[in-house]
Parts: structure tokens; sequence; C-alpha cells
């Protein structure tokens, strides 16, 4: 099992115990904004998911030459911002024996973690730390938000396939081996979470100064009741005081940037943020129930926290595997029913429906990047944002070609507008160059990697 | 491929570590006079008889056959699957290899294994002895109440708790994420949930206490108290509403230390210039972010010599209260376990039925009897809304509402566990009877109990929200209502489909046209590889194919086609509606009862049921057996249980 020790321990702000300190802050990277330095835009990463895989011949391009002429339909709604798109065939999943009467459970849990869970402990959740919360941990300190959590339905999934923990299910990030991290599926509590009781994009959220201190006599009660209990509670406490412990820094971090803004008001030329930079979009809850819109102010939601630095890792889980219907497209099937087509017209039709409409929604937040201005780009130009599936073929639970389509130069470190065949590697191959593109140092592979994708690097 | 077992349906905890060893427990038998552990000595002796035995069986009888038929490919050397048996050999009793072995007896019995192409292959009669010696597996495990780890409240314990003690709106933590449920409430806190603890710790605090230099509210005078008077020392009133607050908040009287920490909350309010009423309301959070607060957590310090203690009367009050109310104990609780009384087995039993009847007891089919029933999607699930216009927010609110009052009649009344298969009445309100074509005597939007004249209705096979439960957006599914029966009522495991195996409705469709949903069905008996599972489950969905997927009475398919509703079962038994169907399993009210028990043992532990727990509940079988299948009898065996009781803490 990989432990959170992965990354560089220099900058994983945990161990201190007490806080997160601003100067720690001070020495990583704002600093040197605020002294007007270095005002590159960050480099963000976000992740975005369906289950079930695709129908091949529409969604693979024919070739590389033809990607960026004639893109294949499920790609349709990307055309605008293809030639800052990169898509690769030949990254395999990871190969899920001995569960293999689980591809469901296992799809979205494998897809950042490219591991198995532990087969004698599967009933509860036993796997290891997901290359978001990797990324997280390295960078997440430097944000008021570590990272942000989405999804689009609750992740209560009941079913049990052999045996593994019904979290498998619905859960991409984990923040331990057995910690999951929940997702948020109500807009409202993203917004309030990201931007405080007003609710006013852009704004920190607001803090009590006093509830830092507060928590941190808590804590130090805490550590005193942990020494009297046996073991198996402490380990259960220790999940206490890191959480509280994260609550702590987020709450620095937001004092950190009411400093700033502060600094700001008066006149010192302080942020990242550039004159010319796009004002924070405009966040509308839709008031009807279509998954379109639902979807689309997700990713408003997301585009507007990385726009104003909130946080600089996102996922979201566009739809678990379960029993999920699109109404909207007309048919009330649901999306595994259909999946396993057998290569009849109506199930393909209804699956390559579903397929375009997810990636829809996802070229929808892209596109909203490339049309804000950052720096001396736009915010698409510093981000990696990757959509995909953890099968390739739901008809046959195959996973050899993850399809998935990443989009975004990552402030130069990717090599867009290409189709690259012939690929040989393997989903955490992809996880860990990824991490590399965003400048997060890892002290050993993710998952079952072996190397990086260098192809895929600019 | 069928097998019996034990539910993994609690709440995720980890396995046993090590060999825990029995012993230190006599203690427990001087106050636990109920059911099989009556006879304490003698159940002893008995249980250590069907010990040595086992232990013989596995080194004379299972110890070759796996080294024969087993260990070349799952052994030391290959470990295909993961598995290595000749490891499970060294110690069979440990529970991790309980499931490995089970999966052994099944795949034996089924000629699943070997694999047929294998040189040496066993006989029959090795196999069927192979099967029976693995059922005294359990004999093995040492006695042990199971691993008891500190448990965080669930968002809705949490929200009734602070309902309870301060009377706000438990909506105040709707913000918090759903609990996974199934085979796990998961035991964990994330930065997010954190993060929220204080927001709603920051919420209640401004709904319960009244803003600075306003009049105090009435709980805030219940929590606080008067302010200290002229010349009285702050610092001393603030210590006794700290000992106060502590005192509801941790479910148990405070240690000095933890008074200490929230008084030194109240000193850092006081540095910072914050008035008295002020700086309560800092210390007032704290108590509402603190981990005894957040999780249920001992009240002595537990001597690092033992292995197995029982549970602390304050401990006990709360898993109790919270298995049965969801929500903190009451003053009769706290009092009970602060006088050291609620572990005197009557005390204990008297305070069951006390819990049971209270109206708080609702919390025992929304927690777990909504969970048994598989209800707990009804609410969000898709259903064509073309075909079945009736599905409405409020329909299924009222099929929920019918199972609920149903499930509470038979707890309140105190009925055998048989009246949930086999009842002459429901409750119904105006839109669910037109499910039931009672809509002309029955109307309005209130719920009542009614008695039905059809004998194919009553019970929870009949049920509209089961049998909407168990099918698809758009048509009934056969299979799914098989697996329901079998699994959620008799207690069966039934495997999945092997991998890439398309389900029915995945047919080749120039096959299947033509067929009726029972004869496309009856494909699966036609393929070896499903016919194993099929042939008992799909009978069990034909029974009920009378019922449309809303719950509705039919007479022709969707199709057009007549339904058949007949059908056998693998025990020869027949029937041809589902009025017999339900007849015929109304016989089990064994497998019924024993279904729930361990259903309701592990949500009670919250962890899947293993080794030991496989005798304890054997031995409550015996007791629930003798009442008749009682239900408050089934909950008292459960409360009182030993490793309800009793923890390990090493």
């Amino acid at each position: 099992m990989l432990k959170n020790a992965l990354i560089d321990r220099r900058t994983c702000l945990k161990g201190a115990g007490v806080s997160l300190a601003l100067p720690l802050l001070e020495t990583m990277g704002w600093a040197e904004a605020i002294v007007g330095k270095d005002s590159r835009p960050p480099v963000r990463l976000g992740f975005m998911y369906m289950p079930h895989g695709v129908i091949m011949d529409q969604f693979w391009p024919a070739s590389p030459e033809s990607f960026l002429t004639s893109p294949p339909p499920a790609l349709e709604s990307l055309r605008p911002v293809l030639d800052r798109c990169l898509m690769m065939k030949g990254i395999a999943g990871v190969p899920i024996s001995p569960f293999n009467g689980a591809p469901h459970a296992l799809e979205l849990s494998t897809w950042l973690t490219a591991t198995l869970p532990d087969a004698p402990t599967r009933h509860r959740v036993n796997i290891a730390i997901s290359a978001d919360q990797i990324a997280a941990n390295y960078i997440g300190g430097l944000t008021s938000l570590p990272s942000l959590e989405l999804a689009t339905m609750p992740q209560t999934h009941k079913e049990n396939q052999e045996g593994l923990h019904e979290a498998y299910y619905s859960h991409c990030s984990f923040r331990s081996p057995t910690q999951t991290v929940p997702a948020e599926i109500n807009p409202r509590s993203v917004l309030k979470r990201l931007f405080g009781q007003s609710e006013s994009p852009g704004k920190s959220a607001e803090v009590d100064p006093l509830d830092r201190q507060m928590l941190d006599r808590v804590i130090g009660g805490a550590r005193d009741l942990r020494k009297t209990l046996p073991q198996g509670d402490q380990h259960k406490l220790d999940e206490y005081l890191d959480s509280v412990r994260a609550v702590e820094r987020r709450i620095a971090a937001i004092e950190y940037r009411q400093k700033e803004a502060a600094l700001e008001k008066a006149g010192v030329p302080s942020s990242r943020r550039h004159a010319s930079d796009s004002p924070p979009i405009e966040i509308k809850i839709p008031e009807g129930d279509k998954r379109s819109e639902y979807m689309q102010v997700m990713c408003d939601l997301n585009v507007l926290a990385f726009q104003t630095d909130t946080t600089r890792i996102s996922t979201y889980i566009g739809s678990t595997p379960n029993g999920v219907s699109y109404p909207e497209l007309g048919f009330s099937d649901q999306h595994h029913s259909q999946t396993h087509h057998n290569h009849e017209k109506e199930k393909v039709g209804k699956v390559a429906a579903i397929t375009k409409f997810n990636i829809d929604q996802f070229a929808y937040m892209v596109k909203k990047m490339a049309g804000l201005r950052e720096g001396d780009g736009t915010l698409l130009d510093h981000c990696i944002m990757m959509w995909g599936s953890g099968l390739e073929d739901g008809n046959k639970h195959t996973r050899e070609n993850l399809p998935f389509i990443i989009a975004g130069e990552g402030g130069g470190s990717v090599n867009t507008g290409r189709f690259l065949t012939g690929v040989s590697g393997n989903q955490g191959d992809l996880l860990t160059t990824l991490l590399d593109c965003i400048g997060v140092p890892l002290d050993r592979p993710i998952g079952l990697a072996t190397k990086q994708i260098t192809e895929m690097k600019a | 491929m069928m097998q019996s077992g034990i539910p993994f349906q609690g709440r995720g905890v980890p396995p046993l570590r090590g060999n825990a060893l029995p012993g230190v427990i006599m203690g427990l038998f001087l106050w636990l006079p109920i059911s099989a552990w009556g006879d304490t000595d003698v159940n002893d002796e008995a249980f250590a008889a069907l010990q040595a035995e086992a232990k013989k069986g596995f080194s004379e009888e299972v110890a070759p056959f796996v080294k024969n038929y087993c260990a070349d490919c799952h052994g030391s050397k290959k470990r295909k699957a993961g598995l290595n048996f000749l490891a499970a050999l060294k110690d069979p009793g440990q529970a991790r290899y309980l499931k490995q072995w089970k999966l052994a007896a099944g795949n034996v019995k089924d000629h699943d294994m070997p694999p047929d192409d294998e040189e040496k292959l066993p006989t029959d009669e090795e196999r069927r002895r192979f099967e029976a010696w693995i059922a005294k597996i359990k004999y093995l495990s040492p006695k042990d109440p199971g691993p008891f780890v500190l448990r965080r409240l669930t968002k809705v314990e949490y929200g009734n708790t602070l309902r309870d003690l301060y009377g706000v709106d438990p909506a105040v933590a709707e913000e918090l994420p759903d609990e996974v449920f199934g085979s796990g409430y998961l035991n964990t806190l994330s930065p997010l949930q954190s993060e929220l603890y204080l927001g709603i710790a920051n919420a209640v605090v401004d709904q319960v206490l009244a803003p600075e230099g306003k009049a105090p509210t009435a709980v805030q005078q219940r929590l606080f108290g008067e302010p200290p008077g002229e010349g009285e020392d702050p610092r001393e009133a603030a210590e006794k509403v700290a000992r106060r607050l502590a005192r509801d908040a941790y479910r148990r009287p405070p240690s000095a230390e933890e008074v200490a920490v929230l008084l030194d909350v109240f000193d850092l309010a006081r540095e910072n210039q914050l008035a008295y009423s002020e700086a309560l309301r800092l210390l007032f959070k704290a108590v509402l972010v603190s981990p005894q607060f957040l999780f249920i957590t001992p009240s002595e310090t537990i001597d690092p010599e033992e292995e197995i203690v029982p549970l602390d009367g304050y401990q006990l009050a709360s898993r109790l209260s919270y298995l049965l109310w969801s929500t903190v104990p009451d003053a009769e609780l706290y009092e009970l376990a602060e006088n050291g009384r609620l572990q005197e087995a009557k005390v204990l039993e008297a305070q069951v039925k006390r819990l049971l009847m209270d109206p708080r007891s609702r919390a025992l089919f929304d927690g777990f009897g909504a969970q048994w029933l598989g209800l707990g999607d009804l609410e969000s699930k898709t259903f064509d809304e073309a075909k079945y216009p009736l599905m409405t927010a409020g329909m299924r609110a009222a099929m929920v509402e019918e199972a609920r009052l149903f499930f509470e009649e038979i707890v309140r009344e105190n009925e055998s566990v048989v009246r949930f298969v086999d009842s002459d009445h429901t409750f119904l309100n105006g839109p669910l009877a037109r499910l039931y074509g009672l809509d002309d005597a029955i109307t309005g939007p209130e719920m009542r109990r009614v008695l039905l004249d059809d004998p194919n209705r009553g019970g929870i096979l009949g049920m509209p929200a089961v049998l909407a439960t168990t099918s698809f957006p758009n048509r009934t599914s056969p299979v799914k209502r098989g697996v329901w029966v079998l699994e959620q009522v008799l207690g069966e495991h039934v495997p999945p489909p092997p991998a890439n195996v398309p389900p029915l409705e995945e047919q080749d469709q120039k096959e299947v046209a033509g067929l009726t949903l029972r004869e496309r069905t009856e494909l699966h008996v036609t393929n070896a590889t499903c016919a194993n599972c099929h042939k008992v489950l799909d009978p069990i969905g034909f029974g009920l194919e009378n019922f449309d997927a809303i719950g509705r009475w039919r007479e022709v398919d969707d199709g057009g086609g007549a339904i058949d509703a007949s059908g056998e079962l693998p025990s020869g038994e027949r029937f041809a509606s589902p009025r017999d169907l339900k007849a015929i399993i109304a016989t089990r009210e064994e497998a019924l009862a024993r279904n729930l028990t361990e259903r309701l043992l592990a949500y009670a532990l919250c962890r899947p049921l293993q080794g030991y727990d496989e005798i304890v509940v054997d031995q409550l079988m015996e007791a629930i057996a003798k009442d008749g299948y009682r239900m408050q009898t089934l909950v008292t065996e459960v409360v009182t249980s030993y490793p309800f009781t009793q923890r390990r803490v090493r």
C-alpha cells in the first residue's frame, strides 16, 4: 500500500502538528509573486469521469492526421479547442484479477490510484492514495482549499461485487489507502465552501480568527485523550487529528489570502493576478433538474475555483457506475444496461448519445476556460483537464486502451493538438506523468506505473 | 453455488488482528443470565467439545484433502487467485480465512474446483466430507467479541443528537456527505467533514445563543445558567458550564483534563477581550468540534493488560441508544449508566423494551429496516415516466411509509418475524390504494391500517415498495426479485454472475424475439453456467410476476401474454401464485429469523460478522426460537449478546 510519504516531505504540510504557519507559505512561491519577481500563473489539474466506456469507433479519431480536421462524432463539441487537446491510444487500465466479477466496482476507484484494493480486507476500504490527493498534499497548502471534489450523484451506491466495499463504486479520491474523500453534490454548498457565507465569487471565505486557536486547543485535548485509548482507537483518533489539522491549514490559507487582499487594497501591487485577467465568472444555480444544466454549474464552479486560485486540484465524478439514466436524451434506460449492447444498433446509439452528452459537458468547461484571459494566455493554458472512463468497451468490460481526453497545455508542459497512436503504457504511467507535468515530485511511481509517458510532454 | 452465509452487511471496521485469547470474561456472566448464556458452564463445555472435534477433523480430513487437491495451485509456491490454503491450514479458525474456506467448500461441492482437467479429482464422498468439515470451522474461532473501535456518529445520528441536546433542527447537518451504507458506513473522517462540523458548530451556536447584549434564550439559560454575580470568579462559573456541556455532549462525565481543555479555550477568549458570554460561546463551539462529541468514546481508561473488557455503562447506554433511537441516551439511560445498573440483565432488557415502545424507535426502521428491505434508493430511482406516471414523489414516499408502519407494528406488537412475510393487513393512503385497486374505499392522504381480502397481498413480498425496488425502470425483473427474496428474506448468498456474461436484457434480440419475459428468462437454465443459480432464483421471481414494476396486480404481461406465476423450488415445493409462494416462504421462519438476527447484529456492531459471531448467532437463535421468533425478543437478544456488551481492546 502506498502511503502519504509519496511526496517530498519538505513541503508535505503535516507533521509539525500545530498549524500551518504563514512563513511556510511565504517560502513557497506566493511571496515572490508579492514582491513582483515571478507572476506566472500556477498550473492546475482537473479530472472528470464517466463510467462504462465508450463506443470505440465513435470515440477514437480515425488517424493522427485527421484528428484536427475531422474529429470523431463524440468529440464534435471539442472542435474549437482541439488544438489544445491531446489524445493517446494505448494506455491500459489496471488488470482487475482476482476481482474479475467486479468490473464496475473497480473502474472508478482504480482510475486515479492505478492500484487494486487489498484482497484480504476487501470488505472495507483499503486501496492507495489517489493521484489528485498526492497533488493536493503537495500544492494544496498554497490555496485555501487543497482540492475540490465534485460529483453528480450521492456516493451511496449499494451493491456488492466480489465482496468489495460499496464505496469503491462511487469514489475516485482517496486521502490515504483507507480514507475516501467525499465529493460535494450540491452547487450551493460548493459555492459557500469556496467563498463563504457571502457566496460572492472572488472573495475568500470568512473565518473567525479565534477558531484556529480554538481548534489548536481541541487538538491538544484530543492528543491527551489519544494516550488513554487502546491502539485501534488511537488510529481512529489520528484520522480526526489529521482532518482537523487540515481545517486549521485551510483557515491559515484563508487568512493569508485576506492579508494579501488587504495589501492589494492598500496599493501594494501584489498578487499573481494581472490587470488584464478576466473577472471571476458568474455562477447561476439552475432552478430545474435538467442534468445538463446541473453538470454545467458544477463545471462552472470548477472553472471559478481554478480561476480565483481557490484550489489547483479538482475531480468531478460526472456520473457513477450505477443505475443512472438520462431522461434529457429522450430515453429512460439506465446507462449500464445499454452498454452491454452486443452491437445492437439502438443500444449502441444510446451509449454514443450518453458519451457525447458527457463529453459535451467537459467541452463546455474547457471552452469556458479557453475564453478566460490569464497572464499572457488563457486559463486553459495553465490547466491540465482530463476527461475519461475506467473502461474502454462497456460491452465487454475491456480496459486495454482507456479512453481519455487531455485538454490544456499545463503551463507549457503538455504538447497538445495531437492524437498519438501506439503509445505503450498503463494508467499509473499516465498519472505519474501528469503529476510530473504540474510539478509534483514523486519519490516512487503511482500504482502499477513503471515509467513516464514522455511522448505526451512538450 | 448457493451458500447460506453470514451477511457481510455491517458497517466496516478493521478485521481481527492476531489471535485474541478467550478468557477474562467470566465476570460478564454474573449479569448475563439470559438466553443461551444462562447455563454458562455447560455451554462452554459443549463448545470446548465441538472445538476439539473440529480441530481433529481439520487435521485428519481437511488437511489431507487440501494437500492432495488444492495446494499445487493454492499453496505456498503458487498462489492462484491470491489463495494459499497451506497458510490457512496452520490456523484455520482465523477470521481472515473464514471466507476463503466457505468459498472453497462451495466450489468443491459444485465441482468447480479442482478443475476437471486435473489428474487427481476427489470422489463425491470426499467432496461431501470436505464440505461438512468446513461447516464446522466456526468452532475453531477463539471466543472474541470482535474488534470495536471508536465510532463516529453518522450524519443522521449527529443531526438527531444536536436536536435532542439543543433543540435545533437536525437539518442543520444537511450539508454533511451522505453515509455510504451497505457493507459499510465508512467510519472515517475527511477534512471536508471536519470543516463542515466547524461550520455546523457555528450555525448551532448562532441558533441557540442570543446575540451579545440580548436576553439569553431558554436553551442558553439551561446550558449556561446564571452569569457570575458581582465578586464571583468567572472562571469558576465557566468551569461549571464546561462540565455540564461536556457531560451532555460527551454522553459521560468529562475527565479533569477534558474540562481543563475547555477552560483553556475560555481563557483564550478572555485573553482576546471577549465578554463572559462570548467566551462561553467559543467554549461551546469547542465542545461541538471535540472528538468526544463526534465519536462515542469510553469513559474509563483501559488497563493495557486487558484484551477483552465489558463496555462501561455510559458506552453501553450510547451504543443502545444510537442503535434503537439514532440519538443520544436520554436522562433515564444516563442515570442507569451513572448508577452502574445498566449492565444488569433485567435492567438492560427492560430498557430495550422501553426504547422500542418509544416513538423515537422509528430510527430502527430508518436506519436498519429500510436498509434491510433495500428501500434506500426508491426515492431517487428512475422509472419510465410515460409507462408509470403514478410513480410521483408522493407515491414513493407513501410506499416507504407503508413499509415503515408495517415494520414498526411488528416491533411494537412484538409479533413473530413470520408476520413480515405473512400478514392479513397493511397501511395505505388514497394514492397508494390505487396500486392495490382499493382506491374506492380508501381516499385522502393520511396512512391507515387496512385489512386485506386478497391473500396475494399482505407482507413484504406483495408490498409495492419492495416490488418497485426490485424492478427495472420500465419492467419487472424476475431475477432481481428472486435474488432479493433469497438474500434479503432468507439470508442466502447469491454469487454475482460470472464476468462478461450479458444479462438477460442484453441477449441477442433475434434469438429471443417473440418470447415472453418468462420464456426469455428461462433461457438461463439452458446454459450450464447460468443454470446453477438461476434454477433457484428465477422461479421465485416468476412467482411474483403478477405484480408489475410498481406493484400493481396484473394478469397479462407487457407483451400481452398471460402471466404464468407457477414454479417449483429445488426442495420440490410447487406454487402457482404469489399467495402460494408467500405461504412457502412463511414456513422458513428459522431462516428468516436467522437472517434478521445476523443483519441486526452486524448493524448493531457496525461491522461484518465474522469468526466467533457465528457461534453467538447459533446461541441467540435458540433463545429466539424458544420464544416463537418474536421481534422484541430478537432485538433484546442482540443487545444483550456477548459481542454487543463486550469489546476487544487489544
